[in-house]
This record gives structure tokens, sequence and C-alpha cells, in this order.
């Protein structure tokens, strides 16, 4: 078994009209087992920043870790907070440094971005490759293909907040529960101008 | 020697990670599994049967390898159709389990299978045996086998008492099922229950939302 598939997991992140959305799901097993049903994997950086890592739980855990330092720091040098396209292309840069011994993780960075607050979303693969979409990114390697295909069929551009809950909600889960070590449920974030709105779904709990 | 310290299954291989029970009450065999398939992690079976007939009143869980499992069953049907031809009447349970041994033993190099092996006979009433991996082959009242089984026989060993009755005998499995499920990911989809008695055979199905809840935070 591939080590990014050691704890399972998924995580999507989906562009709407002035809004932006992420979901993952709630698992945390070892391999079969499973430990928990409560633990998401999105982090808060700031109110118009989001992460979400999938891959090996105890990378997930240090590079967040790492990032909320290096994104303090920046805000106590720059009295502001780091713009989402920054915090990617600081990312992509320290996943790299660690090319031939890398973290394990799988991140999805979403976001409003800039003065504009312009939906934001990119992923990259372990060493720090960034992909930049228009539409969603995803990451967890067991649920992906299962995941890609329910993103492309119910994606549509410039969904308002509330269709876009509803598509993420509908892909995280449908895409889980064809997976063995991802489920237990899902959480989706929806970020506008206003705030951050996240819910709680209750999935299959196998 | 490689293959039985350390099997690999082949890259694609249907496997049943599965949770697999069997108990007597008083006047038969309840049987339970789960229903979920996998290939590698992906669910390639969500609603799978792993509880299959080899004759009318003796049906065996299936699990490991779908594939062993299914080619298994099919020879011991077989055979055993001939023999309860030849006696004019129902093969006994342990000779079911018997022909399920032989196989699994003398092929043990090859095969990926843990089978239990469960009927009513009206000479013995409700039995119950288990063949594991190596091709043994024990009786007992109450057995449970696959992955999802080593999470529930704490479950099991408190909770199981002799000469239940048919209604407490479901509730004992489908409830040991559904633990396992929780627990264990290569377990899940719905409980299948096979309830045989004097009066033939009873094929229940308790989907995810209806099976008992356990600790969920």
């Amino acid at each position: 078994m591939s080590i990014l598939e050691y704890n399972g997991g998924a995580v999507v992140a989906m562009v709407g009209k002035d809004c932006v959305g992420i979901a993952s799901d709630l698992r945390f097993g070892i391999q079969a087992q499973t430990i928990s049903g409560t633990q998401p994997k999105i982090y808060k950086i700031h109110d118009k920043c989001l992460i979400g890592l999938a891959g090996l739980a105890t990378d997930n855990q240090t590079v967040f870790e790492k990032i909320r330092f290096r994104t303090n720091i920046y805000r106590l040098k720059e009295e502001r907070e780091i713009r989402p396209k920054t915090l990617s292309n600081v990312l992509s840069m320290m996943l790299y440094e660690k090319r031939f011994g890398p973290y394990f993780v799988e991140p999805v960075i979403m976001g409003l971005d800039g003065p504009d607050e312009k939906p934001f979303i990119s992923a990259m693969d372990l060493i720090g490759a960034p992909l930049l979409a228009e539409d969603f990114v995803l990451a967890g390697s067991s649920a992906s293909e299962a995941l890609y295909g329910v993103c492309e069929s119910l994606y549509r551009p410039n969904l308002e907040a509330d269709e876009l809950f509803e598509v993420l909600g509908q892909c995280i889960l449908s895409a889980v529960d064809r997976d063995a070590i991802s489920g237990w449920g899902g959480v989706v974030h929806i970020m506008t101008k206003e705030g951050i709105t996240s819910r709680y779904l209750k999935g299959r709990q196998d | 020697m490689d293959t039985m310290t350390n099997p690999q299954p082949f890259e694609g291989e249907h496997r049943m990670g599965t949770t697999i029970m069997a108990a007597v009450f008083d006047g038969g065999v309840v049987m339970g599994a789960d229903s979920r398939t996998t290939t590698g992690s992906y669910i390639a079976n969500r609603v799978t049967d792993k509880i299959t007939p080899v004759y009318d009143n003796i049906f065996c869980c299936r699990s490991g390898s779908a594939a062993d499992t299914q080619a298994i069953s099919d020879y011991v049907t077989l055979y055993l159709n001939l023999h309860g031809n030849e006696l004019g009447e129902q093969p006994e349970i342990k000779t079911a389990a018997a022909l399920f041994q032989t196989l699994c033993y003398q092929n043990k190099n090859a095969l990926q299978a843990g089978i239990i092996v469960a009927g009513y006979h009206p000479r013995t009433g409700g039995e119950v045996y288990t063949i594991p991996l190596g091709g043994a082959l024990v009786k007992s009242p109450w057995t449970i086998g696959g992955s999802g089984s080593s999470y529930i026989y704490g479950f099991c060993d408190t909770n199981f008492r002799d000469g239940m009755t048919k209604q407490e005998a479901m509730d004992f499995v489908t409830r040991a099922i559904s633990l396992a499920i929780t627990r264990d990911g290569s377990s899940g989809g719905v409980c299948r229950l096979c309830i045989i008695d004097k009066t033939g055979v009873e094929r229940v199905m308790v989907p995810g939302n209806k099976l008992p809840k356990a600790y969920e935070d």
C-alpha cells in the first residue's frame, strides 16, 4: 500500500460566484482500522484562507504547524494577512525543499485573494508542483478517481453559495462511499465576503 | 515458502475484507455478513452477498479472495448435490464442512479463503463449523471471521449465550456485524442475515442506516 494511502482521506475545493468552498471527509484511520470519525482535514489560516491536507496524517499535522508558523511571522512583519496565492507559493517552496525526502501531504488551498476578494483555489503534489484551476481541485489518493468523476459531472460555473454547498456536499459524500479508507461523514466550509459557513454532514458510518 | 508466509494478492484482485459470523440458537443457526468487496481500497461492490447456499439448508459465509471462495463453494455445491442424490436425504452439515476442509487444506498454498459453514439438519439441529486460512476444521456454537472480526471478539465473548431464541440470536449477530462495520475499513454496506431452522431458510437485509447505533461522537 502506498504511504499516501496509509491514513486515507479526501479533500475537494470548488469555485463559485463570489464564493469558494472546501470539503473533506472526517475519517482518521490506520490502514483498515478506523480510529475516529471526527477528524476533519481542513485548517483555517485566516478569515479569507483555508487549507486542506490529505495524505499521511502525521505529515499533515507537521506541515500545518510549519505553515502556521510562517503565516504568523508573515503577519507580524507585514502587518496584514497573507494572500492565498502567496501562501500557495510559500507552501510549494517549502515542499520542494524536501524534494528527496518529502512530506507525504497533498495540500488544497482555497480563499478570497487580494483586495478584490477574487475566489482562488490551488492544489499541489507532495513535492510542491502547483495546480491552479478555475473550477475545482481535489486531493486524496484513494478517493481521487471517484471524486474527479463526480466533480466533473456535478460542477458548473457561477454557483451561488448554497448551490455550491449542495454540490460540494454531494461530491464528497458519494465519492467517499466508494472508498474503503475515507468517509464517516464530511464537513463543508463555504467562504463568501461576509464570512465562513461550516456545516457537518452525516454520512455512512462504515 | 514465500507465498505461505507472505501471501500477496494480485493487483486488481477482488477481496472480501469482511466480517462474517454464525451462531447456533435454540432450533437452528443464524449467519451474518457485511456486504463490501474491495479492489485495493476501491469498493468494487457495496451490496455483495457473502452468504451462499451449498445445499437447501446448508450455507457458507465467504471471506478472503472472492475468486477463490466462489470457486471452492461451486465445487462443494457440486459434490454435495451428488452426495445428496446418493443418500436420498439432506447431507449432514459436517459432510459439507469436511468437503470445504479437503479443498482448503489440500490447496492451501494457492488459496486465500476463510469459510464458515452452517446449517440445520433434523438429526443434529443447528451446527456451525469454521475453516480458517490453513484448512483446519473447528466445530463450535458460534464463530466469527474476516478482517472485521478482530474488533468484536470481546463483544461476542460477553454476549453469546447458549439456547438463545431466534430473535435474540438475530439481534446478537446484527449488533456484532454493525460494530465491526464501524471500525473495520474493509467491512461495510448492509448487514445480511440468513436464518436456517426446521421451517427452512429466511434471508434478511438490514440497510446501513437501520443498523443498531454504536458509539458515535
